[in-house]
């Protein structure tokens, strides 16, 4: 039986991989999606040459504003361009960037006359890019504005209760508080304390985008082949191999194990590979128990397979199974949360989704690379797809057996 | 002419019939579309750019003083009420262990002495040892656990601006001999009344209207999405050509009076109609369910019309460089993902780097700019360099795929 169970599972593999194109499904494609939604490319998670870009006009051209320009360039997820306003313009019109700085001529003068200075930032609209950049810009301006508000305010309080004698003194005692603040706002102690659970790994911080990227394509680009062994039903039954291989002495248990085996299989080599892929290039930290991973991946994988086995007793021709499997797989993923933070859903949303596998295994994932998990933290998911498994293979089993 | 149409007609009607094709033409980006939508809290009252709402929080305040009441109201407060859901805890245990079993984002724990550690004592004008607020982060929920610190945050900036301003305030009058007992007291009795207004603001513009529809993200993704399933479409076309040779009914087309330039035109026409049909369906049903206005009609079924154009060019290089109707299927798939991460369909692409570059190759990239360029209020002239890049693409890849058929010809009926 065993060696039955091989040869389907061989002759299947050979099917599969006959053509050039399932490279791409099998490799190409979850590496390119990873890079693209992990945020290689962009984001928090990439390089220096990858920050978003911020153009800045600066016709004031004063300390104030090379020490604004300074504080943006410090600034973590931008790349900062200065350029003349006419230039700047168009390139912001043909969304070559997705913000726009105009620092106008007498911002600084305004400062020092305790008046407010109006920025300018302009943003392209339905931009992700653009709300991070007008966060940054925000913070590099508190950052500055800070020490000259206190000063200005200490001014005022000086000049109610006695005037300056003169501008020379009012400006000297101005630059004092300037002074005075910047130390004390260097100085100011720390306030605000971040603290995880126990159980949450060393550089637990905000929302790692490499990690959830990397894990989440991984099940995407997983579960769609897995709900495409659907296809290799219609296939035989099209051709009518299927029913050649049952007159054979080969039972339908050992021909659907035979199947599950290869693409199940298949699935395991892709799946390390991502996982190296991940590691690697992405630097995703895919937790510390080697065994807790192995148990997420083969749970999920055999979930997957067994709703591929299920749907393939559902569609009629290959074609049906190739977009069902297509159109589920990207839905449920997207759904689950694997291509955004399921917390990013509504409510209801949340709790309704958990219906679906990819939820769980998306849950599994993050608690390994992102909440520090262990293996009996993922148990109670690694039942629940294996209870998916049983539920999908059994429906699929029955609805066979009465083909 | 009529032939041509005739055969235009047929394919599409094929193609409209199948309900396994419409599960990718028109299910899946309208699927996706609503997850997007879901995400984005485009279906959401809020003001956010996410679908994030009611996030639950608890707040410990084990402080006695104004700034651990302060704190704690600012978290009750009308302007957040979409955005959190927040509740109070009597003990930083019990409101921990709620965070451990992921039922909420974020604990806020404020310790007894904050507002002690940050006001001085009017008698003694001592302030207490510095303590901190401990913000008790879910790692599970990230993204809602950095908006709650952030809010945190704020507080904090703005109670410290406060601080070290009246610190200040008192130390330059000290050092300049203008502090009296008089000045001190009054100072001292007026704290609260002293502004420490911004001295810098930005003024935040968008390039259209923020009330505007347009800033719906669904005027990205639905257009995105629609683009991106319109490559499987025209490869389901290209498929056919292939279809029609190996089954037969294209020698049989051929043995009839109907030349082989009316068959290929028929073809060409059958695909670029499905296409720029399931764009339109996709579009009207955007526009009824979700609201989403997409500008000038002309320019709108211009842009359909390029598009669909340039993607029926791909489909035909597929149809021309494949042996058999299965492999233009796989590379048909393969395209539209690739196209549909590459082109924008699926995530939004950087401005620049590489990818935005080679984003031009696909249909998807410049469909997404003409459709985000009318929907927030862009003529028919703002995208003609759009429609010149779709035409030339549809006319550049039409030639190759016409030569490589050629090439092909005497072994392709």
């Amino acid at each position: 039986m065993l060696s039955k169970i091989t040869a389907i599972a061989w002759k299947d593999t050979i099917i599969r991989f006959s053509s050039k194109t399932e490279l791409l499904f099998f490799l190409i494609l979850p590496i390119i999606f990873i890079m693209l939604l992990g945020g290689a490319f962009g984001g928090s998670g990439s390089d220096e040459d990858f920050r978003i870009l911020l153009i800045v006009v600066d016709e004031d051209q004063s300390d104030l504003s090379q020490s604004l320009l300074e504080s943006l360039q410090a600034s973590g997820p931008l790349r900062v361009e200065t350029q003349p306003l006419a230039e700047a313009e168009a390139a912001f019109a043909d969304k070559e960037a997705p913000a726009l700085l105009h620092i106008p001529t007498g911002f600084a003068e305004s400062v020092s006359a305790s008046e407010t200075a109006v920025l300018t930032l302009q943003q392209q609209p339905n931009n992700s890019d653009a709300q991070i950049a007008a966060q940054a810009v925000e913070t590099a301006v508190t950052t500055l504005s800070r020490p000259l508000t206190i000063a200005q305010a200490s001014l005022q309080q000086a000049e109610q209760q006695q005037p300056f004698a003169n501008e020379t003194e009012r400006v000297a005692y101005l630059k004092q508080g300037q002074n005075l603040a910047k130390t004390a706002v260097a100085n100011t102690p720390t306030r605000v304390l971040i603290t995880f659970p126990t159980t949450a790994p060393e550089d637990a911080n905000d929302y790692d985008q490499a990690a959830h990227g990397t894990a989440g394509q991984l099940i995407t680009w997983v579960f769609i082949p897995l709900l495409g062994t659907s296809g290799l039903l219609a296939f035989e039954r099209r051709y009518g191999t299927l029913r050649r291989l049952l007159v054979a002495p080969t039972g339908r248990g050992t021909y659907l194990s035979g199947i599950i085996t290869g693409q199940f299989g298949a699935a395991l080599v892709q799946m390390a590979l991502l996982v190296v892929f991940g590691a690697v290039v992405m630097k995703v930290n895919w937790g510390n128990s080697p065994a807790a991973l192995a148990v997420m991946l083969v749970t999920f994988g055999l979930a997957s397979v067994a709703f591929g086995v299920m749907l393939g007793t559902f569609v009629k021709t290959e074609g049906q199974a190739s977009n069902l499997s297509i159109m589920l797989g990207m839905s449920m993923a997207l759904l689950g949360g694997c291509w955004w933070p399921l917390e990013l859903f509504p409510p209801a949303v949340q709790t309704a989704v958990h219906i679906l596998p990819t939820t769980w295994a998306m849950q599994g994932l993050s608690a390994l690379t992102m909440q520090g998990a262990g293996l009996r933290d993922i148990l109670p998911i690694a039942a629940i797809l294996c209870a998916y498994a049983v539920v999908f293979f059994t429906i699929g089993v029955i609805r066979f057996r009465a083909e | 002419m009529k032939k041509i149409l005739n055969i235009a007609w047929k394919d599409l009607i094929i193609i409209f019939r199948d309900p396994g094709a419409l599960l990718l033409m028109l299910g899946a980006p309208f699927l996706l579309t609503l997850g997007m939508g879901l995400v984005t809290g485009a279906f959401s009252d809020s003001d956010s750019s996410t679908g994030l709402s009611d996030i639950p929080v608890l707040i410990v305040n084990q402080d006695s003083g104004e700034l651990g009441s302060a704190l704690t109201d600012l978290f009750f407060q009308d302007d957040l009420a979409t955005l959190l859901k927040p509740d109070t805890a009597t003990t930083p245990e019990i409101a921990r262990q709620q965070v451990d079993d992921n039922k909420i984002a974020a604990v806020v724990i404020i310790p007894a002495g904050f507002t002690d550690s940050i006001i001085p004592n009017q008698e003694t004008a001592q302030r207490a040892d510095t303590v901190a607020i401990e913000v008790y982060k879910n790692p599970a929920r990230p993204i809602s656990a950095s908006v709650v610190q952030n809010i945190v945050d704020d507080f904090v900036t703005q109670v410290n601006t406060r601080a070290i301003g009246i610190g200040i305030t008192m130390q330059q009058l000290a050092m300049n001999g203008r502090l009296t007992p008089a000045t001190q007291s009054s100072i001292q009795n007026q704290q609260a009344s002293i502004t420490f207004t911004p001295l810098i603001e930005i003024q935040q513009e968008t390039a259209v209207d923020p009330t505007d529809d347009a800033t719906n993200p669904l005027a990205y993704f639905a257009p995105g999405m629609a683009v991106a399933f319109l490559m499987y479409t025209v490869s389901l076309g290209g498929r056919s050509i292939l279809a029609e040779r190996d089954e037969g009914t294209l020698a049989r087309l051929l043995a009839s009076p109907t030349s082989a330039t009316q068959v290929m035109g028929g073809k060409v026409s059958g695909i670029f109609l499905t296409g720029a049909a399931q764009v339109s369906v996709l579009i009207i049903a955007s526009s009824l369910l979700f609201q989403l206005r997409w500008g000038n009609p002309t320019a709108v079924a211009l842009l359909i019309a390029a598009t669909a154009a340039a993607a029926t060019g791909w489909g035909l290089l597929i149809a021309a460089i494949s042996d058999r109707p299965s492999q233009v299927s796989s590379y048909g798939t393969a395209l539209m993902l690739l196209f549909g991460i590459m082109g924008g369909s699926f995530v939004q692409l950087p401005f620049d780097g590489p990818f935005a570059w080679l984003s031009k190759i696909t249909p998807n990239a410049w469909a997404i700019e003409g459709f985000d360029m009318l929907g927030t209020g862009g003529s028919l002239a703002d995208i003609l360099p759009v429609l010149l890049a779709l035409t030339l693409m549809a006319a550049t890849l039409f030639i190759i795929s016409v030569t490589l058929f050629r090439r092909r010809s005497n072994n392709f009926v």
